[in-house]
């Protein structure tokens, strides 16, 4: 069930290159106590459990979650964004890089100043302070 | 007991300015007491693939969340702004943007020029030669020219703006408004054996370059090469006062527990806009009931901020936003000085910063509903992430006596040091003024091709520049230390960090301060003795 949830959330996007959350391993330390909420909302919206569901139903379930259990659904759903946007494969294809920022680090092109030519025609703008 | 010429506690911003410029003196024995750790950069969370969640935890700028061994409580339930700090060896700038603008000359004349705050008792011309020599051992990048400043007379090459920064550059071009690439210590190539910024961009969990003016690898190396003893993990918890209404020394507490009694001929203290007038109100006596230097009742009083606003943009294009120094790239002093048809005295500074890494992306747009669950969070992703900038509306806060930090006996450090409990709220003055510069804010990011996505105001996690709390002035009713730093009432005794401020400015504080410190502790010097 925890797979289904994480696709939920997060599914893969082939076309970017992103895996789904499930093909990552992610721990959800209040999965446990969320898993039954999930089933419980399930079951009051006149469905079976939250497994039985289709998929646009499960991701209103989840929404639903975070307002009658904000604390517990958001908990679990920023653990899984957290596991998921440090992975280097995800990394990776959002262009972030797969190693840590340090030693690499970027490039950036140096700059043309005459883009400040208008700023600096309007001449000073401090103000003066009499002695 | 042991026995120093002078003592300064803390080694942050002011603390290893201070200790540099105190043991530039021959023959002196000078002590710094830090309660924090040193930092090792070699483990600095940019060195980890997973660095952004070290930013919840150990790296985080919330003492609170942080709980590391020099860490003290601070009681936030009573200000809408909670403070931030990190207690380590280099204090507050082993996480701080390194953005690094001086205050301007009216800032010391407030009362004189608008009749709001009041004058300082020195001039910026004063503080310019200190200005200069800090900016040298800082290592500080920017371009000479700024037609909002009086002239900066050398800087290194300016961080690279990128294509964000270009972006909002047009902008502010095409509204004609002032602009400049940001003042950032941070070397933009090899100086004073460190290298050159690598744009990592993490530089608000410490800088594993070595690239980032953050004083443990700009002041220090040279304050230690002097014979400055250095004692981490030892917490000041009193200073002792002698029969003849000199401070004799101090009390601290070193790692393992152990109680020493240091005594010393000159006491500093750099401990931070909170630390130090906690220290002096935990200093109280039955000769001095509130607090050492107190007589004026303002130890503690008139806390400034620098209340911020933030608005951010979305762009259509990939302006690979979130690379480059995060804090660093350009700012606009547009608003900077006062008129007053817009309805309130003084002014701020627009502060451009980077976009965010992807975890601080994807989260932010979960926390708003920007970023949906489900099917079309990738591509919402997709069109956020290195496509934002923000604007923070860095704003002169007023002193006001009723905003202060007191002492905080229901919550205290591991040694049983009360905390601080902060007790602030916004002047309507800073108010107008946030809700001009959300709309300048605004104005820009839009004439620049944005998409506004996000504005409000104060940011509650943005208490970083913690001024005004032991004031200087020339009047010991009206301020704590006179206008060398030095405590009315008590000869031998130096406050030289930002709690100095009589007025805030509308831009980050370390440049002021740290001349400010470089131009007490000359005078503290001439007492000391012969000029090396
Ligand atoms: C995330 C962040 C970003 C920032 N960005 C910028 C920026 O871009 N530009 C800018 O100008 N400013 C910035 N600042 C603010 C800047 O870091 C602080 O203004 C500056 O560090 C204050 O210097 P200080 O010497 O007064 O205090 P600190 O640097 O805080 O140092 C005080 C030291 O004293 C120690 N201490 C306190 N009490 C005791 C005691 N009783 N005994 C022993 N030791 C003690 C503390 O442990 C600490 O290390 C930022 C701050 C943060 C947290
Ligand atoms: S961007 Fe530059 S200054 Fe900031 S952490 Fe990276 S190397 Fe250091």
């Amino acid at each position: 069930m925890k797979d289904v949830f994480l696709d939920t959330i997060l599914p893969g996007d082939e076309g970017l290159g992103l895996p789904s959350a499930s093909a990552i391993a992610v721990v959800l330390v209040e999965w446990d106590q969320y898993a039954p909420v999930l089933d419980q909302l399930a079951i009051e919206a006149g469905g079976e459990s939250f497994l039985a569901l289709d998929a646009p139903s499960r991701l209103a379930l989840v929404e639903k979650s975070r307002r009658k259990q904000a604390r517990l659904a958001n908990g679990v759903i920023v653990a899984a964004l957290k596991a998921y946007y440090t992975h280097p494969q995800v990394l990776h294809a959002l262009g972030a890089g797969a190693v840590p920022p340090f030693p690499d680090g970027n490039f950036l092109e140096d700059d043309d100043w005459s883009i400040l030519e208008p700023v600096f025609e309007r001449g000073p703008i401090w103000r003066e302070v009499p002695a | 007991m042991e026995r120093a010429d002078v003592v300064v506690v803390g080694s942050g911003a002011s603390g290893a300015a201070a200790a540099w410029a105190l043991s530039r003196r021959p023959g002196l024995r000078v002590i710094c007491l830090e309660q924090g750790e040193r930092t090792d950069p070699a483990h600095y969370p940019a060195t980890q693939i997973g660095w952004e969640l070290r930013r919840q935890g150990d790296a985080s700028f919330d003492p609170n969340i942080r709980q590391a061994l020099g860490d003290y409580p601070i009681d936030n339930s009573d200000t809408p702004i909670s403070l931030a700090n990190f207690n380590g060896l280099g204090g507050g700038t082993i996480l701080y943007s390194a953005h690094f603008p001086r205050f301007h000359p009216s800032d010391f004349r407030t009362r004189s020029l608008d009749g709001v705050g009041d004058d300082w008792p020195l001039t910026y011309h004063q503080l310019e030669p200190y200005f200069t020599q800090n900016e040298q051992m800082m290592g500080v990048a920017g371009l000479v020219g700024d037609p909002a400043y009086p002239e900066y007379q050398s800087l290194l090459p300016p961080v690279p703006l990128g294509p964000m920064g270009r972006k909002l550059a047009e902008g502010f071009n095409a509204l004609g408004w002032h602009w400049w690439p940001s003042y950032a210590a941070i070397n933009t190539r090899h100086h004073d054996g460190r290298a050159a910024c690598a744009n990592l961009g993490p530089c608000n969990t410490g800088c594993a370059q070595g690239a980032k003016g953050s004083v443990d690898v700009t002041y220090w190396p040279h304050a230690l090469n002097q014979g400055v003893e250095l004692r981490t993990g030892c917490s000041v918890q009193k200073l002792l006062m002698g029969d003849d209404g000199r401070v004799g020394g101090v009390r601290y507490v070193d790692a393992d527990g152990g109680d020493h009694e240091l005594a010393a001929d000159f006491v500093v203290l750099a401990a931070g806009g909170a630390g130090t007038p906690r220290l002096l109100l935990n200093s109280a006596s039955d000769r001095f009931p509130n607090g050492l230097a107190n007589q004026s009742g303002l130890v503690g009083r008139n806390l400034m901020v620098h209340p911020l606003a933030y608005v951010e943009a979305v762009f259509d294009q990939d302006l690979r936003s979130s690379i480059g120094p995060h804090g660093c790239c350009l700012l606009s002093q547009n608003f900077y000085e006062s008129d007053a048809a817009r309805g309130f005295a003084r002014g701020y500074t627009l502060h451009i910063l980077r976009g965010a890494p992807p975890l601080e992306t994807a989260l932010g747009g979960f926390m708003t509903r920007r970023i949906p669950l489900g099917p079309g969070h990738h591509r919402a992703m997709a069109a956020t992430f290195n496509r934002t900038a923000g604007i923070a509306v860095i704003s002169e806060d007023l002193p006001d006596p009723a905003n202060r930090i007191e002492l905080d006996p229901d919550h205290r450090d591991r040694f049983g040091m009360p905390g601080v409990k902060v007790r602030y709220a916004l002047g309507d003055n800073t108010k107008a003024m946030l809700a001009h510069g959300t709309e300048q804010a605004r104005t820009v990011l839009e004439a620049a091709g944005g998409k506004v996505t996000l504005a409000f105001s104060p940011v509650r996690h943005s208490g970083w520049h913690v001024m005004g709390t032991t004031r200087m002035g020339d009047d010991p009713a009206t301020s704590v230390v006179d206008r060398f730093g030095r405590a009315h009432g008590i000869d031998n005794l130096y406050v030289v960090d930002s709690s100095l401020f009589v007025t805030a400015g509308a831009v980050n504080p370390v440049a002021t301060a740290q001349a400010l410190t470089l131009y007490c502790c000359d005078h503290l010097a001439k007492r000391l003795g012969p000029s090396p």
